[in-house]
């Protein structure tokens, strides 16, 4: 039955289209035209790792265009780790490009060691836009200090979003000790009918055990 | 009944329109990024998209952008609903293809009344 | 001394509508599965289960454990103990249909009389699912006969490698399989065990992989399909998303993608298009120039 064939020969070893020189260097090769080199520029270079490394992705991914070699600089980072990675991907929250913007949130979640030390400073940035993405991060983040976070925000805060994206993560992770704190939130946002959603429902979960 | 997809990677904001458009008899699924809406916008039908901004692996303009390109998609409503309220935002959405945009948070009433406008109310 | 008499009795966990409330979004939102109140029983039971297996004190704890463990190794487990994992002929057939109605005569018209079509099976386990394919494309596609097809079946254990080299089943695995079918392609070599016939088994090639190897999957590309069913949903965040880059390397331009039934790009990655067929959605990664 030669209807389903496996090759008789050994398939050639197949010669990766993302071959080049070896005198080109990695920065050269991560600016190339052609997306499948730069995609493998970047693996070559997440190899050498280290916050050289860290910051010459980073600094690609601010210019990058294409879908799959920022996916492949997110990975990349992600495998780095470390401190300088979370300063460039922490960076990335201010750009103007919502998918670069949510890659760097989900690529900061991963790395709650680097991003712990950094998030009160973030909490407080005059962006609202900025403390809403330092929410979103916190809200996946596997750190104990989620909870203690999202409280500094509902006590100091006053940007209505800022506080609903805070209200979400403790409706998750919330517990007794934040209850007096949720209890406040409508009166500091009066008429506002959604929040006062978020807190009944923040409570609800965490007493109704 | 007409039906709402709702795309928010927010539980609490999903829960929240959710419950204020089922009192007022809208039948409403729920997406948490627009990946996942792509893909329930393709299995059945809606009358309305209300769709975020910021969310992972499929931000709300790409949502748009996408089911504008798909002839099965691209004549449904569409209201972006975000955080970001600078007029560059409202001009972003309406070219990524939203009918609509407006600002969290949204009340109720403002909620019902335009989701009412958009799709012709709640009954058929 | 206590006597038996004085042995504590187990503690009842109970799981309140809220604390399961909670569980639910934490669940979604990782793994695009909800369930319906019908299965509220079961879900409750395997999630105490595991409050026990660990020998957490209540539900809380064990949900804080789940939320904030740094390997997120419990939440892989559970997942685990949620799926039931079983494997036979012509499971989830319709994305075999998917293939044979839809996904073939997209990926033809591009292709010569005669050129290769390759698909890969990954994870292949013991065989069940290469041997489907290559049963299904037999049974059901008219335009079999025009193209080579190469199916390579791909698993990290070496022992299930083996099993399906051999090809042996049993009654359980061919019960969804029609009679005709087996007839064709089994022939039965003792009490409860049907061998595939040699000129299917020598034509499928299983090789040792691991998807979260770059090495490993080096070698394997330029594919048309690949099925990656009910694996990268025991895998966490990190690397679900690397295995659908490596997957989409080993995809050419315009390749399709198949996920198992409760499984989702969604929750997995950016790169692939979704394309609704009649009989499934599949994903594919986008021709050269486009976006996905």
């Amino acid at each position: 039955m030669p209807l389903v064939k496996k090759p008789t020969l050994p398939a050639p070893e197949p010669v990766p289209d993302d071959s080049f020189p070896d005198d080109w260097d990695l920065p050269a090769r991560l600016a190339a035209p052609a997306a499948s080199v730069r995609r493998a520029a970047v693996r070559a270079l997440a190899e050498t790792g280290g916050g050289d490394a860290a910051r010459t992705l980073c600094g690609r991914l601010a210019v990058e265009t294409d879908g799959p070699v920022r996916e492949a600089i997110f990975l990349a980072l992600a495998a780095i780790g470390g401190d300088e990675v979370a300063a460039g991907l922490l960076a990335l929250l201010r750009h103007e490009d919502p998918a670069l913007r949510n890659g760097a949130i989900e690529t900061l979640q991963q790395l709650p060691q680097p991003v712990a030390p950094r998030m009160e400073a973030l909490l407080a940035d005059p962006d609202s836009d900025v403390r809403i993405f330092a929410v979103n991060v916190a809200g996946n983040l596997r750190h104990p200090d989620v909870e203690r976070w999202m409280l500094s925000v509902l006590r100091g805060d006053r940007h209505a979003n800022v506080v609903a994206a805070a209200i979400d993560t403790l409706a998750e992770v919330g517990t007794e000790a934040a209850c007096a704190d949720l209890e406040q939130v409508a009166q500091h946002f009066p008429g506002d009918a959604f929040l006062a959603f978020a807190q009944r429902t923040a409570l609800r979960r965490i007493r109704g055990g | 009944m007409k039906r709402v997809l709702v795309v928010d990677d927010a539980a609490t904001v999903r829960l929240y329109y959710r419950d204020v458009l089922e009192a007022a008899g809208f039948a409403v699924e729920e997406a948490v990024n627009g990946l996942e809406g792509l893909e329930k916008a393709l299995a059945d039908a809606f009358d309305l998209f209300l769709v975020d901004v910021n969310m992972p692996k499929m931000d709300g303009y790409r949502f748009l952008s996408t089911v504008r390109r798909e002839p099965a998609l691209r004549a449904v409503p569409a209201i972006m609903i975000s955080t970001e309220a600078k007029d560059s935002d409202a001009t972003r959405a309406y070219a990524a293809g939203a009918n609509l945009y407006m600002v969290k948070p949204v009340q109720p009433d403002a909620l019902v009344r335009t989701v009412a406008l958009m799709t012709g109310g709640p009954v058929s | 001394m206590p006597g038996p008499q004085t042995m504590p009795q187990p503690q009842g966990i109970a799981i309140s509508d809220e604390d399961f409330a909670r569980f639910q979004e934490f669940f979604y939102r990782k793994t695009g599965i909800s369930f319906d109140a019908k299965k509220r029983y079961f879900v409750d039971k395997r999630l105490v289960d595991r409050v026990e297996a660990l020998k957490l004190r209540d539900f809380r704890e064990y949900f804080t454990h789940l939320r904030f463990q740094v390997s997120g190794e419990e939440v892989q487990t559970l997942i685990n103990a949620m799926t039931v994992n079983e494997t036979y002929f012509y499971r989830e057939e319709y994305q075999f249909r998917c293939l044979v109605q839809s996904i073939l005569p997209e990926l033809v018209r591009r292709k010569a009389a005669g050129e290769r079509l390759r698909i890969w099976s990954i994870p292949c386990s013991t065989g069940e699912e290469p041997y489907s394919l290559a049963l299904y494309l037999l049974e059901h596609w008219e335009h079999v006969d025009r193209f080579d097809i190469e199916i390579v079946a791909s698993d990290i254990d070496t022992k299930v490698l083996e099993a399906a080299r051999q090809g042996r089943y049993g009654e359980r695995a061919l019960q969804y399989l029609p009679q005709a079918t087996r007839r064709r392609f089994f022939t039965r070599v003792a009490e409860d065990a049907y061998q595939i016939i040699d000129d299917l088994r020598s034509s499928i090639e299983f090789t040792t992989v691991n998807l979260n190897d770059p090495l490993q999957t080096r070698r394997h590309r330029d594919f048309d399909v690949v099925f990656c069913r009910n694996l990268l949903i025991y895998f966490d965040d990190l690397s679900r998303r690397q295995a659908a880059d490596t997957i989409f390397d080993a995809l050419q331009p315009g390749g399709f993608c198949c996920l198992g039934h409760s499984e989702s790009m969604s929750r997995i990655s950016p790169l692939f298009r979704v394309r609704r067929f009649p009989d499934a959605i599949v994903y594919q990664k986008p021709d050269r120039g486009e976006e996905p």
